[in-house]
């Protein structure tokens, strides 16, 4: 399956503001002086698992938009179930092995959120510097 | 003493299993949202594009929520149960 232009796009702009937000975390617990190798490995465990959740949903809707309305539904619904699967079993993984923070691998989760609602302020300061 | 601590794992179990019915929603959003971009694309095939990437905002958007439930249902299952148990040994000492 080739993969479309946009969910390539939007994924690389997920994991680049996905890996700043990330760099802004490891600061703040720099200055909490609470940073140590565990916050680093929860860190990328969850970065890893969000754009990779963000990736598969870019797969699915690619999937989805040239499907029957019923379809699409359905394959929404049933992706939707199995990458939360995954999640839970990736925050688990987080939350109970020691060699990661615990903090570090929830926060993470959240970037794509952040990094979406700033979407279109990158788009509209790329739409007037191209008029 | 197990009473109390019963209780505590119930009460745990109970909170993650309600904090999981958030997690229906995301699903039917999503579902939706992506059956209305099929009819879009249906009727304006050129649109193609602009829709996949307004999609692939929106559905981001509303899977956070299932995942808020999801972290909240893992905390109240696995860091939770611990918390309150230290509570109540360091209260009966």
């Amino acid at each position: 399956m080739k993969v479309d232009a946009a969910v390539k796009r939007e994924t690389r702009y997920i994991a680049y503001a996905c890996a700043i937000l990330s760099v802004f975390m490891q600061a703040v617990f720099v200055l909490l002086k609470k940073w140590d190798y565990t916050v680093v490995l929860g860190n990328l465990l969850s970065y890893a698992a969000a754009v990779l959740n963000f990736y598969m949903m870019g797969l699915t809707v690619q999937k989805a938009v040239s499907m029957e309305a019923t379809d699409a539904k359905k394959l929404m619904r049933s992706s939707q179930t199995l990458r939360n699967a995954g999640m839970f079993v990736v925050i688990v993984i987080g939350v109970v092995a020691p060699c990661f923070q615990i903090a570090a691998v929830i926060v993470p989760v959240f970037f794509p959120r952040i990094a979406v609602s700033f979407r279109p302020l990158i788009k509209d300061k790329k739409e007037v510097i191209e008029k | 003493m197990e009473i109390a601590i019963s209780i505590i794992l119930g009460c745990c179990a109970l909170g993650a299993g309600f904090a999981m019915i958030a997690g229906i929603g995301p699903g039917i959003g999503e579902g939706n949202a992506v059956a209305k971009a099929c009819e879009a694309i249906g009727r304006q095939p050129e649109c193609k594009g602009d829709v996949t990437t307004t999609m692939l905002m929106g559905c981001a958007i509303a899977e956070t929520t299932g995942l808020y439930a999801l972290v909240i249902a893992i905390l109240l299952l696995f860091v939770t149960p611990g918390m309150f148990i230290d509570i109540l040994m360091n209260t009966l000492g």
